[in-house]
């Protein structure tokens, strides 16, 4: 009763001080009806418990077997300290890889290092067959066009419009005129399910987290790479709008096939989106294998892990 | 004790050169493809342009102030008449440069650490690279050119604005008429020596600082910009850090240029 020292009912005190806080009912609410519409699709999904996309993709990615798109080997990776110790996994054609773990174990290094932001101080990793860590500063820029980029906070850059932002790759490396350009930035915000006529000339700062996140997702595939790679994509996001996020790296595999590597501490949603997962912990790789494998393992850390779910 | 001086020594020449390097490879990039000319004119505008008012303000009052002091020191060896000389030369060979360089390194500098540094901070940079794109191509290099051909356009203006200043004293309290005053003027910058027969060495002072000024002021912004960490706290301080070591190195580089070009320009 700290906050009502005369001991009145506080709910009916406060009522009568803020009126304006009692939302009105023909107050417009904050969130698009664009928002709410995939929100409802979610929830019918999720409610009527849809298959997850991960079995078809799993069926793809055994019959094409043959074409690692990703491979990291042995990689050896310190700053002050290490980081990585003897890192290996790869991820076939159409496959989407979850790598979790604790918080500080090196997991965001990884997708670094598969960019070439970072180097290994031992080991290779290849990407499309093509080993990256010998190529030079332009090479590397080159390899990075064949790969999409999420990151944790989107970042979209703040000074452009949306617009700006997804046609950027498009403006840097293909010749690809105006027109065609917004045809194809309308059709990457249509994919994340955005409405490009409301939202093509907001700057970054007007939208929401969620919209901001399938932002970056629509500028990280605008260049149709065969690869998307994502730093924490549902971390600081509500539960719906996380469902939001996985239901679209799922669609992304599913309609484009392209190969992912996610990073995630969410289990739920790599669960659901990946068809392999690798563990990190004490800098290695402690488990690497399908969702399947890992509910039935028996590893103490892995169940530890797992806890709640 | 003497291992940690040994490591602070490395971190700063390891720190020197990254900055020789990253200067290196802003002013390489001028001269090759792709070249950002959209960025390169919006950063003029914002560092030209947009300067313009403080640049103007303090231009003016720096030659009132000029005119006024030298007024009561003059009166009294009766050469009020200099008055117009001694603006002239300190506005175009001293404080125009240095005035609008510190005036630049405050606003401009400030902005481009603030600019980047969030960037930085905000994995944009990081967002650049992945998407293909050189930070330093897109970001530093129009900063740059930006600062180089605005700073030296700044700082002709500045001048402009305080002889005009100095003038206008000259008339309202000194009685000096304005026509007269413009002359001494003229005197002065002839007075100060040619250098292929028609370009007044006052002119080489006062235009190869400000370029040099320009180049300190945007590499040493997008330096400390493009280092920064450690969250908006680190954005704050790459700012501080930006005009406080632009500014010292303004007026550092500016005497030894000053002894440079009086060894090799003779009046």
């Amino acid at each position: 009763m700290t906050d009502n020292p005369e001991g009145g009912r506080p709910s009916d005190d406060r009522r009568q001080a803020n009126p304006e806080d009692q939302v009105a009912p023909n107050t417009p609410i904050r969130r698009g009806d664009d928002d709410l519409r995939v929100r409802a699709a979610i929830r019918n999904e999720l409610a009527i418990d849809a298959p997850t996309a991960t079995q078809e993709i799993r069926a793809v990615a055994k019959r094409e077997a043959a074409h690692k798109v990703i491979a990291l080997e042995h990689v050896y990776l310190a700053f002050d300290e290490p980081v990585l110790n003897d890192v290996s996994f790869d991820a076939l054609e159409g496959e989407t890889i979850a790598v979790a773990g604790e918080s500080g174990t090196g997991k965001s290094t990884i997708l670094k290092l598969l960019l070439r932001l970072l180097v290994p101080d031992k080991g290779q990793v290849y990407i499309d067959g093509e080993e990256i860590t010998k190529l030079n500063f332009a090479d590397a820029l080159k390899v990075r066009q064949k790969m999409g980029m999420v990151f944790q906070g989107a970042a979209l850059f703040d000074s452009m419009t949306v617009f700006e932002n997804v046609a950027y790759p498009l403006r840097e490396h293909t010749k690809l005129n105006d027109d065609e350009i917004e045809a194809r930035v309308r059709e990457k915000l249509d994919f994340v399910d955005l409405d490009p006529d409301k939202i093509l000339e907001q700057l970054p700062s007007d939208l929401s987290g969620g919209m901001r996140k399938r932002v970056g997702i629509a500028r990280g595939m605008a260049n149709n790479p065969k690869i998307m790679l994502y730093d924490e994509p549902t971390s600081g996001l509500d539960p719906l709008t996380t469902a939001t996020i996985t239901h679209l790296i799922i669609k992304l595999q599913k309609e484009l096939g392209v190969t992912s590597v996610v990073v995630t501490h969410d289990i739920r949603s790599a669960f659901r989106m990946s068809t392999k997962i690798a563990v990190l912990n004490e800098k290695k790789i402690c488990f690497f294998g399908t969702p399947e494998e890992m509910a039935a393992s028996d590893d103490r850390y892995l169940r530890d892990f797992l806890g709640g779910y | 004790m003497l291992e940690r001086f040994n490591e602070a020594a490395k971190r700063q020449v390891h720190s020197l050169q990254e900055f020789f390097v990253l200067s290196g490879k802003a002013i390489g990039f001028a001269f090759s493809r792709p070249f950002y000319r959209g960025d390169l004119i919006q950063q003029m505008d914002e560092i030209g342009v947009k300067s313009l008012p403080i640049v103007l303000l303090t231009g003016f009052f720096t030659g009132m102030v000029l005119a006024l002091q030298s007024s009561v020191q003059l009166k009294t060896f009766g050469a009020t008449m200099y008055i117009g000389r001694l603006v002239a030369a300190s506005m175009i060979r001293e404080l125009g440069p240095v005035l609008a360089g510190l005036m630049v390194a405050g606003r401009v500098g400030s902005g481009i650490a603030a600019q980047l540094g969030s960037m930085r901070v905000t994995e944009q940079i990081d967002a650049l690279n992945t998407l293909g794109t050189d930070p330093i191509r897109k970001l530093v290099t129009p900063r740059v050119l930006a600062a180089l051909i605005m700073v030296p356009t700044l700082t002709v203006i500045n001048d402009f604005a305080g002889i005009l200043g100095g003038s206008v004293i000259c008339a309202a309290y000194v009685g000096i008429p304005t026509s007269l005053y413009w002359r001494t003027v003229f005197e002065q910058i002839a007075a100060g020596g040619f250098i292929f027969k028609y370009l007044p060495n006052d002119f080489i002072h006062g235009l190869l600082k400000p370029f040099v000024f320009g180049g300190i002021i945007s590499l040493v912004g997008c330096n400390f910009g493009l280092k920064t960490t450690g969250g908006t706290e680190g954005v704050g301080i790459a700012t501080t850090r930006t005009v406080v070591t632009a500014s010292i190195l303004i007026l550092v580089v500016d005497y030894f240029i000053t002894q440079v070009l009086l060894a090799f320009l003779p009046s």
